[in-house]
Parts: structure tokens; C-alpha cells; sequence
């Protein structure tokens, strides 16, 4: 069988694209089909792609702001997971609550996910009503004057658009908002 | 057996090698630029408002410029190059076409420019290593075809019968990578969520694992028996690495989200098979080792064999970390630090760009019928590029780590930890400058050896 394999390219081939086959179905197309809690959204989730088309305000400002997310590549510097680590709930919670941790139903309607890698920049997952939009506007023009020793860049063309800065901070004021988690309910607007 | 591959008569086939200069030419000058953006994005973490108030110049978009530059226009390209050259010495033959194989380049050139534009002005598609809009995506998946059909067709019309490994991992490559390909750029656009990010992952895992990994192989299995004039220790041994490959890398994407929203038992499965890559990795390593067995001394003077030895102690580190780096334990702590770019940047600056650039040392002369512009210049980037990653690599998993631990201690301000990183990246910066250095050396290096060919004798091929 090896030395078959050794001569013949065609046999080979088959073989290679099998082997490959095996790992690469049970990994990316049945764990989707097995765990339904993939494609579920949670109770508080809304889909803001399809509220916009139906012409909601708000929902069509915080879709921009996720486009701007995106284009500007804020998602390498900035994760949206609370993961299953202690230290995460503590860092994503508000006056000693700790945060849920994120659950997949949470992230249904994300397209493209913002998961992201890499932490240069604190976790994004339940930021959403930390602060609030005056603050956020100043920080996007100037991070350092509000967090000295910030590595994030300045973002003028976006502090300086109205239109920008509204939908990027509306979108920032939503993360994390499906699970209604705090006690008292105090988010910033 | 193997040897007879490996230094079989392929000077009877008189090779035009004009695709694989070309090649390895576009890459070394996108080498160039993605290593300028690395050195700007570097410093930027330093100096925050440097170039700032320029859109296309922050951080967010040039560090994509950067990865898809590196990944694609660089080490992607540079081994394609090093592919037109080795396959058909390794078949007896002449490639199968050199006009499709300098269109492929010229749609690869056309490629690698439109990312540089529409990645700067802001269309990005959001996700890791997919950030390239739909039209670029479709002409990636033509040039591969394109550069598979000319590879598969000298395969099958070779002179000598038997296999050699490194065409195994090269047609395999091609396969799996086209599959990859598609997976990570076609079929994300119909899911969302955790079901995209998992197929996300499974790209981005396997564009490392199945695209760079078998390619940079099989230039090693070629050129380290080549340049050290050293049988292959085992032809066997090969084929464990090769199959054990095959079957256990396609399972581990999933390690990218460990404690996060996704499966436990998917991250589980990703565990194991992350655990059980250390089978082909060790095998192989094993190999090169066994191959070098009396030939050490030729580490003092020969430059590809330094690269390519190199290589394989940065691959036999970076797929040790990377099973480490998959237990729970271990992920809690590296997880989203610098630890991670560390690791990331070896295997693909370290072992697999070691592997392309001993590979391009050894074969342009031989491509251009003449000896190397200088030997002198070779060695000194060798070892800009040795101390450079050394000083980048182990300074960010010193940093990296210890912020990991200052993370799982939630009363240290998270700003605190960001702070305590400026250090190890002032020296990941210095560390950069001297690979940069390397950069333009190897550079410099190949466009002299070009533009001063007639001037010297050419080495026996």
C-alpha cells in the first residue's frame, strides 16, 4: 500500500484529501449541527442587521458604528469574551459584580465575530453602558488624556465626524447588553 | 533510495527557472515593505500618536497590510518561487509551463498591490487573515489554481517514478490549501457567531498548519539534503511525519478559543490533537538531525545549512510551545498576551522564513547560473536575523507571560499591565531594527547576484 501510494500521484492524492477530510468535517460543519446552543439567540438578543433594514434608528446607528469597528481594526487590539476564568468576570464587572461569562448565544447575529486574539487593549464583551458617550468621544480624540500610558492610537476623523462618532459609540454602549446583568440597571448612555 | 532522489541527474533537463526567480524576486521586495510596516506598528506601541492623524497610517489598518503582506506576499510567495525550482529538478523534467507560471506571477503581484490599497483604505472584512475583499479572494483562488495545474502536470510528467517527500507535502499542500482557502474566505460568509468563528480559527490554524507548514518542509527535506550534500537519514520516518500530519493538524483550531464561548468538547478535541502534533513534529525533527549526523561542521561555513538548521530548532520550539499553549492551565495564563505574537512570529519569521531563506540562498545562484553576490553579507544577515528574533521573541514571552499572571490578579488596574509591557517592546523594537537589517541584506544580496550574473562563473548545478 505505501509503495503504491510512493508511485502513484492520483492514489496519493486521494489519500492526503481523506485524511484531511476526516478532522476537517468533525470539526467546522458537525460541531454546528451537534451543539444547538450555536445558533440560538439568547432571550435580550436583538438582531440589529435586520431591525436597520426595518428602518429602526438606533439599530441602523449601532450597525454603522460596528462597520467602523471593523474597518478601523479595533478587533486586534480588543477582544469581546469573558471567558471562563475568574480574573475575566471580575475585569468585565461593574462596582464589584462580577460579569456572566459570554455564552455563544449571545454572538448569533455577529457577522463577522469580533472575538478577537489579543488583549493590547482591555476586553470589550460587557463594556457597553461603562461609560458614557462624552467620555467616549474625548477618549476616541485623545485616549491618553483620560487613561495616561494608553498605546491606543488617536482616532480624529472619527471625533471630528458627528455622524461617526455617534454610531462607533452606540455601538460600544450595546456590547454585552443581551444578558441585562447588572443589579441596578445604571447604564451610561 | 532517497539520496538517489535527492542528487539524482536533474542537470539533464535544462532548467529556465524564470517563474521561480520571479518568484522569489516579488517576494524578497514585499519582504521589504511588510517588514517597514512591522517596524512602524512596533513603534507605534511606543509612541502611540506617531503618523496618527493619518487614517490609512494607524495602527488598525497597517497591521493587516502587515500580516497579509508577510504571510502572502513574502513567505507564500518566496516558497512558490522555491517550489517552480525544486519540483521539477525532483521529477527529471522541465516545469510544465513557465508562460502560465509568469502569468501566475503577474496575478500575484496584481493580488498582493490590491491588498496593500483596499486593506489602507479601510475594506476590511473583519475577519484574522480573511481581511481581503471578495474580488481579491476569488483571484487568490485562481492564481493557486493556476499554480497548481503547472505543479501537478510536472508531477505527472516525471521521469523518475518514485516520489520524493518533498512533493509529497507540496501536492498535498495544494489540496488542502484550496480547501483552507475556501473554507476560511467562501464559507464564512454564510454563518455568523461562534459557528463562523470556528471556522475562522480552523482557518487561520491550518493557513499555518496546511499552507506554510508542508511547504516549508518540503524545502527543508530538499534543501537540507541538497546544501549539506547528506543523504536523507530515513525515508520512512518521512512518511509518519507526512501522515500523522495530515491527519492530526486539520483538528485544532479550536485551541484559538480556549475558555471561551465555544464547546468544552470541541475545545477538548482540540487539546488532544494539539498534544498529539508533537508525533509528525518530532519525527521530523529527528530526521534533519539524523541527516546532519558528521556533517555539523558545516554549520562554520555554509549559510543555507545555518538557515535551514535554524529553522528547524525555531519549528522544533514553536511546536512544542504550541501543545503547551493548549492545556487549560497553560492558556489561562498566554492566552491574548504577547506570548502569543512571540510564538506566532517564530514559527513564521523563525522556522518557516529560516526555511525560505536558506532555500533562496542555495537556489538563486543555481537559477541564475552564477555564485552568490557575497557570502560575507549572506552570514551577517543570518546572524542580524538569529539575534534580532532571539531578542524579539524571548523578550515578549518574558513579557507575555508575566502580564498573564498580572491579568489572573484582578486587583492590578488592567492600564497597570499595559504599562509594565513598554520595556519588552523597546526591546522587540531593537530586535526588529536587526531583523530589518537582515531583510535588506538577503535583498540586496539576490538583486546583485542578479544584476552582476555575467560577471561570474557559474557553479555546478
Amino acid at each position: 500500500m505505501i509503495n503504491k501510494v510512493n508511485k502513484s500521484s492520483m492514489i496519493f492524492a486521494v489519500a492526503a484529501t481523506v485524511f484531511f477530510w476526516i478532522g476537517g468535517i468533525l470539526t467546522t460543519a458537525a460541531p454546528a449541527l451537534l451543539d444547538k446552543s450555536w445558533s440560538k439567540p439568547a432571550p435580550g438578543l436583538k438582531d440589529y442587521a435586520t431591525l436597520a433594514k426595518s428602518g429602526d434608528a438606533d439599530a441602523k446607528a449601532i450597525m454603522e458604528g460596528r462597520a467602523i469597528y471593523v474597518r478601523e481594526g479595533c478587533w486586534y487590539c480588543h477582544t469581546q469574551q469573558t471567558r471562563t476564568i475568574e480574573a475575566d468576570t471580575i475585569r468585565s464587572g461593574w462596582r464589584g459584580e462580577k460579569s456572566p461569562v459570554s455564552t455563544p448565544d449571545e454572538f448569533v447575529y455577529d457577522q463577522p465575530h469580533m472575538f478577537g486574539t489579543r488583549r493590547t487593549g482591555p476586553d470589550l464583551s460587557r463594556v457597553g453602558g461603562k461609560y458614557d458617550g462624552q467620555w467616549h468621544a474625548a477618549h476616541f480624540r485623545d485616549p491618553r488624556s483620560l487613561v495616561p500610558g494608553s498605546a491606543m492610537p488617536p482616532f480624529p476623523w472619527i471625533a471630528n465626524d458627528p455622524k461617526e462618532l455617534a454610531a462607533l459609540t452606540a455601538y460600544i454602549q450595546s456590547l454585552g447588553r443581551a444578558k441585562n446583568w447588572r443589579p441596578s440597571g445604571d447604564y451610561e448612555q | 533510495m532517497s539520496a538517489e532522489d535527492v542528487k539524482g541527474p536533474s542537470a539533464m533537463a535544462a532548467h529556465e527557472d524564470k517563474s521561480a526567480f520571479g518568484f522569489v524576486m516579488a517576494a524578497g521586495l514585499f519582504f521589504v515593505v511588510s517588514g517597514i510596516y512591522a517596524l512602524v506598528i512596533a513603534a507605534k506601541l511606543q509612541y502611540p500618536t506617531l503618523l496618527g492623524s493619518v487614517s490609512w497610517l494607524t495602527y488598525g489598518r497597517m497591521r493587516p497590510v502587515h500580516t497579509n503582506g508577510m504571510l502572502f506576499g513574502w513567505l507564500l510567495a518566496a516558497d512558490m518561487g522555491l517550489i517552480y525550482y525544486l519540483v521539477p529538478r525532483l521529477c527529471g523534467v522541465k516545469l510544465w509551463s513557465e508562460k502560465l507560471g509568469l502569468a501566475t506571477l503577474a496575478l500575484w503581484i496584481t493580488i498582493i498591490l490590491g491588498a496593500v490599497v483596499t486593506i489602507s483604505l479601510g475594506f476590511n472584512q473583519g475577519l484574522e487573515y480573511a481581511e481581503l475583499p471578495l474580488w481579491l479572494d476569488i483571484l487568490v483562488v485562481i492564481a493557486w489554481i493556476m499554480f497548481g495545474i503547472n505543479i501537478f502536470a510536472t508531477v505527472a510528467v516525471r521521469k523518475y517514478q518514485q516520489m520524493y517527500v518533498s512533493l509529497w507535502y507540496i501536492l498535498a499542500s495544494i489540496l488542502w490549501t484550496a480547501f483552507v482557502y475556501l473554507v476560511g474566505n467562501f464559507a464564512t460568509m454564510f454563518t455568523s457567531g461562534v459557528n463562523q468563528a470556528n471556522l475562522n480559527w480552523f482557518y487561520v490554524h491550518n493557513a499555518v498548519g496546511l499552507i506554510f507548514t508542508p511547504l516549508g518542509l518540503a524545502l527543508g527535506y530538499y534543501f537540507i539534503p541538497k546544501a549539506s550534500e547528506a543523504p536523507l537519514y530515513s525515508h520512512r520516518l518521512s512518511m509518519i511525519g507526512f501522515w500523522s500530519l495530515a491527519f492530526v493538524y486539520v483538528w485544532t483550531g479550536a485551541h484559538h478559543m480556549l475558555h471561551g464561548p465555544i464547546s468544552q468538547w470541541l475545545q477538548t478535541v482540540s487539546i488532544l490533537f494539539s498534544v498529539m502534533l508533537m508525533i509528525p513534529v518530532w519525527s521530523l525533527v529527528w530526521n534533519f538531525f539524523a541527516t546532519m549526523k558528521g556533517q555539523w561542521h558545516q554549520l562554520k561555513d555554509n549559510v543555507p545549512i545555518k538557515f535551514l538548521m535554524s529553522g528547524t530548532i525555531f519549528y522544533l520550539l514553536t511546536c512544542f510551545q504550541g501543545p503547551m499553549h493548549s492545556l487549560r492551565s497553560v492558556n489561562a495564563i498566554v492566552s491574548k498576551t504577547d506570548w502569543i505574537v512571540g510564538h506566532a512570529h517564530m514559527a513564521v519569521l523563525g522556522a518557516f522564513s529560516f526555511f525560505a531563506v536558506g532555500g533562496a540562498y542555495y537556489a538563486i545562484p543555481r537559477m541564475l547560473k552564477t555564485k552568490l553576490h557575497s557570502q560575507a553579507l549572506a552570514n551577517a544577515s543570518f546572524w542580524m536575523w538569529l539575534v534580532g528574533g532571539l531578542s524579539f521573541f524571548v523578550s515578549l514571552w518574558i513579557g507575555g507571560f508575566l502580564q498573564g499572571l498580572q491579568w489572573n490578579d484582578p486587583s492590578i488596574p488592567f492600564i497597570d499591565t499595559v504599562k509594565f509591557m513598554q520595556p519588552f517592546w523597546a526591546v522587540r523594537l531593537i530586535g526588529g531594527i536587526l531583523m530589518f537589517g537582515g531583510i535588506l541584506i538577503f535583498f540586496w544580496n539576490i538583486v546583485a547576484t542578479f544584476t552582476g550574473r555575467a560577471d561570474r562563473p557559474s557553479e555546478a548545478l
